[in-house]
């Protein structure tokens, strides 16, 4: 082989390695230790050396743990609403406000504010507004001559409260990526569709919203892996109670490594919390090139016929 | 024959100035000189008792030209703060204070220091500071280790730390509301419990008793409060579970009944939001730790400002209120040990026991709760004395497992206050879990 050809063939990974490296070491290094400490009985407090190796006892316990089932139900049920209900309201409020209305760039700016709160800031302000003695939605409540709401000391009110605060911050998120997509749509098309008489309504269905779904997927995509990892708000808001009704794995995953000490079972919580986000963007990945695929068919049709 | 003289004289005249500097260094003795310069630092939490201390701690850089750093970090995030500080081979903390549970993790991990061979130094220890002033409960609860059930004291313990901001239980009742409706306070469980659902009749929109009741920790802190009056236990001396007994459900009982009388959204408060309550005159009563007495009277955090009377913690079938709080100890990494000692050392004696106490402080010692300056400002301090009487120290197990059984237990008997199952089944999933942990870290190795 010439030098010649063989610094060609080996450029192109020569420019990968630093890219690779990093990645072996920032990522696939902490995996590894994860997995390995997930075998051992490691304590908090005491180094790796003197853990104790423990098979697949921690994912035995955690399997047999009826507080994880739970936990596994309440994340579950968490993060498939916040994802539903801020994709709906996001590409909803998108939608309307993409028309160009006056004072809407002020409004724009305010809407996507939430998201920039830090999380531990969002889970007290929120923890404040939901206080049943001086938070402001129980005062409104008892104002109108309501009932008070126990919104963050009934199991069956926590959930909904927590869920109510992350649409209120995550909701912009989906926002602006629709938003952006929906002002990057080939104009020949809508108009196309304008000029064939199709309604308002109809140019949504079948124009913006079909082609806006590869943003749309991404941006659910995006939700669904934070809503997994999700932690600060929870914490801050209800510490998982009452009972565990807001228990999400995250916060699970924390107080098995903070409160309990047991690095180990931590670790593997970690580890099956990491193979349900996988498993899940997989299938939605494998989803979307399926569909990819479909659409590419249909283009070769069409051009054919 | 001169030379002789000349060596005499020479031997005599150094004798005399050696033991000239000697009899100065006797009589001018600073035991600060040899550390000075030096800059301890300290991890201290953020709590009312530590913000006292932080108004004393240049008093003692000038005192001693020892200088202090104090890193200031909320309570429960202290100790993963200090799991990492004190694993390294050189800690940057010289001394520390610790939440009393955190004894149960340092002490046999060799964390923290023995302060045995500091009291046994005469050039460290204070022969004035009189141990025997400290109060009793608080020495057994925070400071000794190694005794009956491990951290318990006895022949066989010794001396890791000294309580420093250390609480007990007391009852605090608005005097004005007694008062108007001719109630009686409360000496007993029985009167107690009677009492938390007649307030809400007598003053609508006003709780019985405020109580922590968060899922967690708080939860579980709130049933302990009641447990050990109540005669029951978490573990029995061979480390069976009893948390499910007769005295176990009695006391869920009465915690879910309190919950229920009390302000609104009890089970989501923690310490901050059952505090808050009393003192945004929410609830007659106010049974917890004694470190609310300092904001009591303080307008600017209380509405119920000169209307709050103080009373014991009520009497189940026996008498026990809660001892925690903080002691201060040496890491075993620390750097400047001695001087870390010297600190510990003045931080609680007598002079600055006072002095902190009269800044809003928790006293450690019987002394400053009978002082007539600290009566006149807080003439609270006499209950609080009579209280400590009765402080105990085994009111919850202070072992390496207990962050995982309390975990447990909040979260459990959470459930059972907010209605999914009773407290009798709470509990029973309780020890059984709690069985299972023990089983695991090793405490039936010598059960037959």
């Amino acid at each position: 082989m010439k030098p010649t050809r063989f610094l060609n063939r080996a450029t192109p990974y020569l420019f990968l390695a630093p890219a690779g490296i990093i990645l072996l070491f920032a990522l696939l290094y902490p995996i590894g230790y994860l997995t390995m400490a997930s075998f051992f009985d490691w304590r908090m407090g005491t180094p790796f050396a003197d853990a104790v190796f423990y098979g697949f006892k921690n994912y035995a316990w955690i399997l047999n743990d009826p507080n994880f089932h739970e936990s596994f139900m309440v994340t579950i049920t968490f993060a498939s609403t916040v994802v539903v209900l801020e994709m709906v309201i996001g590409v909803g409020l998108a939608l309307m406000l993409e028309r160009p209305i006056r004072g809407m760039s002020v409004f724009r700016t305010i809407f996507i504010l939430p998201m920039m709160i830090a999380p531990i800031v969002v889970g007290l302000v929120w923890r404040y507004m939901y206080n049943p003695q001086f938070g402001i939605f129980n005062k409104t409540l008892k104002k109108w001559g309501f009932e008070p709401i126990p919104w963050l000391s009934s199991p069956d009110w926590a959930l909904p409260s927590v869920i109510i605060a992350d649409i209120w911050q995550w909701t912009p998120f989906i926002f602006i990526l629709s938003l952006a997509a929906l002002q990057s749509l080939p104009r020949s098309s809508l108009e196309a569709a304008r000029i064939d008489g199709a309604s308002e309504w109809q140019q949504i269905i079948y124009i913006k919203i079909p082609l806006m779904m590869p943003v749309l997927v991404v941006a659910a995509l995006l939700r669904m892996i934070d809503a997994f990892k999700v932690l600060e708000v929870i914490f801050i808001m209800t510490n998982g109670g009452p009972g565990l009704s807001t228990e999400i794995m995250s916060l699970q995953i924390y107080k098995t490594a903070f409160v309990s000490w047991e690095l180990g079972r931590a670790a593997a919580l970690s580890n099956i919390l990491l193979v349900i986000v996988l498993v899940i963007t997989l299938t939605m990945f494998l989803y979307t090139k399926a569909r990819d695929a479909r659409m590419a068919r249909i283009q070769a049709a069409v051009e054919q016929y | 024959m001169f030379d002789h003289l000349k060596k005499t004289l020479v031997t005599a005249a150094l004798v005399g100035v050696s033991a000239g500097i000697m009899s100065t260094t006797v009589h001018a003795a600073d035991p600060y000189e040899p550390y000075k310069g030096t800059t301890l630092v300290v991890n201290f939490p953020a709590h009312p008792h530590y913000d006292a201390v932080m108004k004393v701690i240049p008093k003692f850089t000038e005192e001693t030209g020892i200088k202090v750093e104090v890193d200031q970090l909320q309570y429960l995030a202290m100790r993963q703060k200090q799991s990492l500080e004190l694993t390294k081979p050189r800690g940057d903390y010289d001394l520390l204070a610790y939440v009393v549970f955190s004894k149960a993790d340092y002490v046999p991990a060799g964390q923290l220091e023995p302060l045995a061979p500091f009291f046994m130094n005469p050039k460290l220890a204070d022969p004035n500071y009189d141990p025997e002033d400290l109060i009793t409960g608080y020495m057994q609860n925070i400071g000794v280790a190694g005794g009956k059930k491990g951290y318990l004291p006895g022949p066989t313990g010794a001396l890791y730390g000294v309580p420093f901001g250390s609480e007990t239980s007391v009852l605090g009742y608005r005097k004005d509301i007694f008062e108007k409706h001719n109630l009686k306070v409360p000496e007993t469980y029985d009167e107690l419990l009677e009492l938390v659902c007649k307030i809400p009749e007598l003053e609508p929109g006003m709780g019985g008793l405020t109580s922590r009741g968060a899922s967690g920790h708080q939860v579980s802190h709130a049933f302990l409060l009641h447990l050990a009056p109540l005669g029951g236990s978490v573990y029995d001396d061979q480390w069976n579970p009893i948390v499910n007994n007769e005295a176990g459900v009695k006391a869920g009982e009465a915690l879910k009944k309190i919950l229920e009388c009390g302000p609104e959204g009890g089970t989501s408060f923690g310490f901050a939001e059952m505090k808050n309550a009393f003192l945004q005159g929410n609830a007659a009563m106010f049974l917890d730790s004694t470190v609310v007495a300092g904001e009591v009277d303080d307008p600017e955090k209380s509405k119920i400002v000169g209307k709050v009377g103080w009373a014991m913690h009520p009497e189940g079938v026996r008498r026990g209120s809660q001892t925690g709080g903080f002691g201060i100890g040496i890491p075993s990494n620390a750097q400047n040990k001695e001087a870390a000692f010297l600190l510990l050392q003045w931080l609680t004696s007598k002079r600055v026991d006072k002095m902190i106490a009269l800044e809003g402080g928790n006293p450690s010692r019987f002394s400053t709760h009978e002082d007539p300056d600290v009566n006149a400002k807080y003439p609270h301090m006499k209950t609080f004395a009579e209280a400590l009487k009765y402080a105990d120290p085994d009111w919850r197990p202070i072992i390496p497992t207990w962050g995982e059984v309390n975990n447990e237990l909040g979260t459990t008997l959470s459930k059972a206050l907010t209605g999914d199952m009773s407290v009798k089944e709470a509990l029973d999933i309780v020890a059984e879990r709690a069985r299972a942990i023990q089983e695991k870290a090793g405490y039936y190795t010598w059960q037959q």
